[in-house]
């Protein structure tokens, strides 16, 4: 379980100036093995908060407690994948999987099978010997998924993952990302701006208001699982939560 | 392909064929303007003499010597520098007192504490061509998208492997550039230490040449120091091109 | 903190000196303190300013012709695929060739005279400037001319008033490392050639053995570097505050 305890954040900036209040005091609970999404208007701190949980940024105040011990910095039981992607771009996609197998020194012939298994996993079997600049948005999306995935973190941090995409690819990753939570059960904490996909794809959604950020509302989505499209879109509690959560949206803007 | 690289320098093909006619036209005496070809020609007849290429190869030891250490100092120096805040703090005003003071100035001191054989002309090449390569690795090792780092470090990348392993490499691209400055620098300061404090190599040649008023002797140990920059600065292009097929 | 950081740098720089003269006692590394008497002798008996008058006198004639016709080959050949075709191949011919080198060759053509010592620094000022002024011209966003030329402005008033300061950024960058380089000309072809100038007075103080004076002159070589590059670089600034600042760009040259 991830806990969150009262944490809070206060960039200050270099050259001086008004120091900026990004988060205030968040607190929330992820058990093991759920979905969980984060939404709220732009600025909010959205990233920020997901920056602390990875331990790439240092909190102001407060914890974030990993199995009740407090994080010390990145570690691979929580991997992240970023908006921008972030892939090395003087690696091949294969060797982009393989990095995090190097650093953890899985056996080579072991790194090799895992490599192949993800490589199907996210359909880029062909295109392994590429480099990223070859690459479109969405597979450069698929490649840093399986790169995180790779290392088997327990936990999956998602910020925007499929923001740059077209809404077809958009659609068809989402698909795949929910048949792997389906098949591996990570935790998943997940950021995203579309309300719909919020909906579609999480147990559990925290609506942020605006700076310096907290959660204003925590809803459980009641939805059936394994949840297909043409029959959720139809659901009319799926129409509900995304009209409710929408609302909310507007109203913290 | 070897005519279109032809058309593509006619003017440095129109400079040559000028100076020759001039040259040879009467109007200045030889003594003055050797014709090209007749400076080529003496060229390669100098790359097939025992001591000029004696005096070559001192000079390609002191300039190699001298840009391998700038090289290795100047990306350690300035990755390592863009790691911390102090090293931040320190480095641009270091650059701005050391950057524009004509490091051959110091070549008299290097002289008087170091000795007057190879360690002073190699360590004025260090001083010189490291400039470039500390500025394009220290600024490139700060540019790195954070974002990168993080995902080594999630992947349990220690942080000295993350300079290592995502620093470095993504740095690379602007280092080879730094490294082609500097190897042309190098060429430059190693012939001018020559011919400030002769004794050998290419740059004594030049002395030797022009105290005898031998004039075409004195056009030829230029044209080979100005080849080696030429090859030097091809070669680590067409490393930059094949290692770094990557960078978009 | 920032603004003075250049001080705090030269004093440790001068500390260094210093702890490393006392520890070496030799009479060729003088410590800063010990140089000082030479340097203040030096500016009052007035014997350096003729040589720093003969050596600046070369370097500022050498970069205002290099300037006079640099900046207009350089815009020029950033507007005109045809002069760039041209002018190209022979920037890249006289890139690796050292220019200093060439003073002897000057001499026998010019005379010993300043004339051939003010040619050698034009040469070898003129080529980052015409280089940059060609990035800056080439770099101009097509739109602006489009926009100026939509507006009734004819060809020349197009480079004179768009194409110019729109390339200043990248010129006035350029004229820094000419800067440099002009000085690192200057000195080393003083330092070959040995008739007068600040290079010609490192050296024979060094061969008379007045270590001392050695040193001085190298601290007059190196706060005359410093301060050129400094005012140089608070007028550039002033002349494009408007543009996106590089900070890659520091002094160095070739
Ligand atoms: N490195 C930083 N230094 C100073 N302030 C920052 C920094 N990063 C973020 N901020 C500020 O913190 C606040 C929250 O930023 P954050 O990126 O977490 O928002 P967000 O909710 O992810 O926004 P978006 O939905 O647009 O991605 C903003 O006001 C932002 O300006
Ligand atoms: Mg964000």
């Amino acid at each position: 379980m991830i806990r969150l305890d009262r944490v809070s954040k206060t960039y200050t900036r270099a050259g001086g100036g008004e120091p900026v209040r990004a988060l205030s005091e968040i607190s929330a609970d992820i058990a093991d093995g759920a979905f969980v999404t984060i939404v709220g208007p732009s600025g909010c701190g959205k990233s920020t908060l997901l920056y602390i949980v990875g331990g790439f940024v240092p909190a102001s105040g407060g914890a974030v407690l990993v199995e009740g011990k407090p994080i010390a910095g990145p570690g691979p039981d929580r991997g992240p994948v970023f908006q921008e992607f972030a892939l090395f771009p003087w690696k091949t996609v294969r060797q982009n999987i393989r990095f995090g197998l190097a650093e953890q020194n899985v056996p080579r012939a072991e790194a090799d099978r895992r490599v192949d298994e993800l490589l199907d996993l996210v359909h880029l079997r062909q295109y392994a010997a590429l480099y990223p600049k070859e690459l479109s948005g969405g597979m450069k999306q698929r490649v840093a998924i399986a790169r995180t995935l790779a290392y088997r973190p327990r936990t999956l941090l998602m910020d925007e993952p499929f923001g740059a995409l077209d809404a077809h690819t958009r659609a068809k990753l989402q698909d795949e990302l929910l048949q792997i939570w389906e098949r591996e059960r990570k935790t998943v904490l997940f950021i995203t701006h579309g309300v719909d996909e919020a909906v579609y794809l999480s147990d559990r959604i925290l609506v942020m208001s605006a700076a310096p950020g907290a959660i204003k509302a925590d809803i459980a989505v009641d939805l059936p699982r394994p949840r297909r499209r043409e029959e959720l879109l139809r659901h009319p509690r799926y129409q509900e939560l995304v009209i409710e959560i929408g609302r909310m949206m507007d109203t913290t803007a | 392909m070897i005519l279109r690289a032809l058309r593509s320098c006619y003017s440095v093909l129109l400079l040559l064929a000028a100076w020759e006619l001039f040259a040879r036209s009467g109007m200045v005496p030889r003594t003055l303007l050797p014709p090209v070809s007749l400076v080529l020609q003496r060229t390669a007849i100098a790359l097939a003499t025992d001591t000029f290429v004696a005096d070559l190869a001192t000079t390609l030891f002191r300039l190699l010597a001298g840009l391998a250490l700038a090289v290795g100092l100047g990306i350690a120096l300035g990755v390592i520098s863009a790691q911390t805040r102090a090293g931040r703090a320190i480095f641009e005003p270091l650059v701005r007192v050391l950057g524009p003071l004509p490091k051959i100035a110091l070549f008299p001191v290097l002289l008087l504490t170091l000795g007057f054989d190879n360690t002073p002309r190699i360590v004025l090449v260090l001083i010189d061509a490291i400039f470039p390569v500390m500025l394009a690795a220290h600024y490139a090792a700060r540019a790195v998208d954070e974002k990168l780092i993080w995902s080594a470090r999630a992947a349990g990348t220690s942080p000295t492997g993350c300079v290592l392993r995502v620093i470095l490499p993504a740095a690379m691209p602007q280092i080879l550039t730094g490294i082609r400055v500097a190897a042309v620098i190098a060429c430059v300061v190693v012939f001018l230490s020559e011919m400030v404090q002769p004794g050998d190599g290419l740059g004594d040649q030049m002395i030797r040449a022009a105290r005898a008023f031998r004039s075409v002797d004195m056009f030829v140990p230029i044209v080979v120091i100005s080849g080696l920059g030429f090859i030097l600065d091809t070669l680590l292009a067409l490393v930059r091109r094949r290692a770094l097929g990557w960078a978009g | 903190m920032i603004r003075f950081g250049p001080l705090i740098v030269l004093a440790a720089l001068l500390a260094l000196w210093q702890a490393a003269g006392m520890a070496m006692r030799v009479e060729t590394l003088p410590t800063p303190l010990a140089v000082l008497p030479e340097l203040w002798a030096l500016f009052a008996s007035g014997e350096i300013w003729g040589d720093l008058r003969a050596s600046l006198y070369r370097l500022a004639a050498g970069f205002v012709l290099a300037l006079a016709t640099g900046v207009p080959l350089g815009i020029l050949c950033g507007r005109s695929a045809a002069v760039r075709g041209f002018v190209s191949p022979l920037l890249a011919l006289f890139y690796p060739v050292p220019k200093a080198a060439l003073i002897p060759i000057l001499m026998l053509w010019l005379g010993a005279g300043d004339l051939s010592k003010i040619t050698i620094i034009y040469l070898s000022v003129t080529l980052p400037i015409v280089y940059h002024g060609q990035q800056g011209a080439a770099a101009v966003e097509e739109k602006l001319v489009w926009s100026a030329r939509a507006m009734g402005t004819g060809r020349a008033g197009v480079l004179l008033r768009i194409i110019l300061p729109a390339s200043l950024p990248e010129l006035l960058l350029g004229v820094r490392v000419a800067i440099v380089i002009g000085l690192i000309v200057m000195i080393s072809s003083e330092m070959i050639v040995r008739q007068n100038g600040l290079g010609y007075d490192i050296f024979n103080a060094m061969d008379m053995a007045q270590y001392r004076l050695t040193y001085a002159v190298i601290v007059v070589v190196a706060v005359l570097g410093f301060v050129l590059d400094a005012t140089f670089e608070r007028l550039r600034r002033r002349l494009t505050f408007w543009a996106p600042e590089r900070q890659d760009q520091l002094p160095t040259g070739a």
